[in-house]
């Protein structure tokens, strides 16, 4: 079936009309560059969001959900029945995490867990020569906190690393130290709902371009936060976790969540917004782009009918001299899929450049100083697959007609 | 001279457009080997019909054709495409060459199908006819370069390549000045002879016709 003599034919049909052939090989390079243009910069784009709100989240996260309302057990055993119980109140036995040291010797043989840390978080008042502001002050394990949330990366002034040393000492958000008055070696005033209050030492300002976060929060170290509450050693209100690979979380929570009696709630529960706009945008990318193949196998379809159809009496004079219906196939489908070929690796090259060439425009938002990119192998060779195919199906079809092609019909005029 | 090479039985052949209408009325005949053969008779008579139906291109008939002791009536497109190449030779009114390959190559796209002999082989043989039909320093010109009669000189060389059994004609000189017409017929007596090749040709040139072993009329679909 491959016989030489089919493959000259074609390079002759493809090398005797440039012009036609280039036109139809810019078709499907035009949609694969375009295609990679756009998933690209839409995973680009997804993988920036993902990191910027993993800069606030870590994949899962342990904490103590409260009680479960269980003011009327009467109701829940006899549903049909009328049951008054008056001023009922959920009651809270207890608070945060007790026996963290046990939960954590139990994440330490998970495999998944990359990194882990432990928070002590309390909703206090900062004060500063009359300014009041409520937020929350995390009492952090230093090193372990930067590793899960990589906070040493948004210091603005001042190191995280210094916060090791200091047990009076406190790193606030950009926006809140602006809104209190505050610089580096100030002083802050910190009120707990108890109403106790303790001074810290201004050592270090943050900025993670989430404003909710950048005007509420500050970081001391736990101790200095289990201090504050008057809690012992093994008290902790929330365990953040980071494991391999964020998208698969569930296998984790599932497995955890059995050994103990706390809440365990992966990022995808907690933000299930942020995985439908990733999932939305990839949508849109993949459509745009798909139709641009499509639009471009029209191109390639429609080429390669004028070619046959011009080409009608050589078919006949083949089929006259012997060549069969598929040879007359082949000879086509060869002229398409080195189109497609040619088309799409030139598509690729450009798809590569022109991603590159966006990826240096400026952007200068919440962080970013470019518009963001992604170089995903994947999607190069998805591209590929996506134009080959296109070119299969589009030269296929004029192809197949050419070998139904009826000799006698032609020739006789 | 007298082995049989093709027989036509009862050929029966229908047009359906614009209506039904019967081309052929039940044509019978035999050709021995080496014969060269005229089939004449005035336009509409069905005589490209019947070379067509002989050409094993056209399959839409009843009766039987038996070609070389093979039976091609009811034969797959395939594999009456692998017989054509092997067995018969065309030439054409128009010659049909491929324009953008040269004439060399023109020659030599049936014997590459084929595959009986090596590509080196085929471009000696392809250069042995192009030099018995007077065009080796043609050769490497792209076919549509060459002047009408030599064009279909090409596609002579272009039916003799494979060495086929038989050597069909539609018009091969209709479109030809006498001078190029007597140098194809020359060519065509010279293979019926030498190499005993049978040749069929239609032709509407009474001088050509006249000159031939035999020639078959043909009236309203029926042999005279």
């Amino acid at each position: 079936m491959f016989s030489s003599i089919n493959n000259r034919i074609s390079q002759i049909h493809l090398t005797s009309n440039v012009k036609q052939t280039i036109v139809a090989m810019l078709g499907v390079t035009f949609g694969i560059s375009m295609y990679i243009f756009m998933t690209g910069f839409m995973t680009g784009v997804n993988d920036a969001q993902t990191e910027l709100a993993f800069s606030a989240l870590a994949h899962v996260r342990i904490y103590n959900d409260g009680p479960s309302d269980n003011t009327n057990i009467a109701k829940q055993i006899y549903p049909n029945s009328l049951i008054n119980v008056r001023s009922a109140k959920v009651i809270r036995y207890t608070d945060g995490i007790k026996n963290s040291s046990a939960i954590i010797a139990a994440l330490k043989s998970e495999k998944q867990v990359t990194n882990f840390a432990t928070q002590v978080n309390v909703n206090v008042f900062f004060k500063n020569a009359g300014n009041k502001i409520n937020g929350i002050v995390s009492g952090v394990d230093v090193t372990n906190e930067s590793k899960v949330f990589k906070i040493s990366e948004d210091m603005v002034e001042g190191s995280w690393d210094e916060l090791k040393f200091h047990s009076d000492g406190i790193i606030v958000g950009i926006e809140l130290a602006k809104n209190l008055g505050l610089k580096i070696n100030d002083n802050v005033n910190i009120l707990t709902s108890d109403g106790l209050t303790k001074n810290y030492k201004v050592i270090g300002i943050f900025r993670t371009y989430l404003s909710s976060i950048d005007k509420s929060k500050a970081y001391i170290t736990i101790g200095a936060a289990r201090q504050l509450l008057s809690v012992n050693q093994d008290y902790v209100t929330d365990i953040q976790i980071n494991v391999a690979n964020y998208d698969k979380t569930a296998e984790l929570v599932d497995h955890i969540s059995r050994l103990i009696p706390y809440k365990v709630e992966s990022w995808q529960t907690s933000n299930q917004q942020l995985v439908a706009v990733n999932l939305l945008r990839y949508i849109i990318a993949v459509a745009v782009s798909l139709t641009i193949l499509l639009v471009a196998g029209f191109g390639i379809y429609n080429i390669m009918n004028m070619t046959i159809n011009q080409k009608i009496r050589e078919i006949a004079i083949l089929k006259a001299m012997g060549f069969s219906g598929g040879d007359v196939t082949q000879i086509f489908l060869t002229e398409a899929i080195i189109i497609g070929v040619i088309g799409g690796i030139i598509g690729m090259l450009l798809g590569f450049g022109i991603s590159r060439g966006v990826n240096r425009i400026p952007f200068n938002v919440s962080g970013m100083e470019t518009l963001p990119m992604s170089y995903s192998p994947q999607n190069y060779i998805l591209a590929f697959m996506f134009g080959l195919i296109t070119t299969f199906v589009a030269g296929y079809l004029p192809a197949h007609k050419a070998s139904k092609i009826d000799p006698v019909s032609i020739l006789r005029g | 001279m007298s082995e049989l090479i093709l027989k036509a039985d009862n050929i029966v052949k229908y047009f359906y457009e614009p209506e039904k209408f019967q081309v052929l009325k039940g044509i019978s005949f035999e050709v021995k080997k080496g014969e060269f053969l005229a089939l004449v008779g005035k336009s509409g008579c069905g005589k490209s019909t019947l070379m067509y139906v002989l050409s094993t291109m056209d399959t839409d008939y009843e009766g039987s054709l038996t070609i070389k002791d093979t039976l091609l009536t009811n034969q797959s497109q395939n594999q009456l495409a692998a017989f054509r190449n092997e067995h018969i030779g065309f030439v054409f009114q128009f010659h049909y060459l491929l324009p953008e390959f040269s004439a060399l190559e023109n020659v030599m796209i049936p014997a590459l199908k084929l595959k009986r002999y090596s590509k080196a082989e085929v471009e000696e043989k392809a250069y042995k006819h192009l030099e018995l039909l007077g065009l080796k320093d043609q050769a490497l010109k792209n076919a549509n370069k060459l002047s009408g009669g030599q064009q279909q000189r090409v596609a002579i060389a272009r039916a003799l390549i494979n060495d086929p059994s038989i050597i069909m004609g539609d018009e091969p000189t209709g479109n030809l000045d006498t001078a190029n017409t007597q140098i194809v017929f020359d060519i065509f007596r010279e293979l019926a002879k030498e190499r005993n090749q049978t040749i069929i040709a239609v032709t509407h040139d009474d001088d050509f016709a006249k000159n031939c072993d035999r020639i078959i009329e043909m009236k309203d679909g029926q042999m005279v």
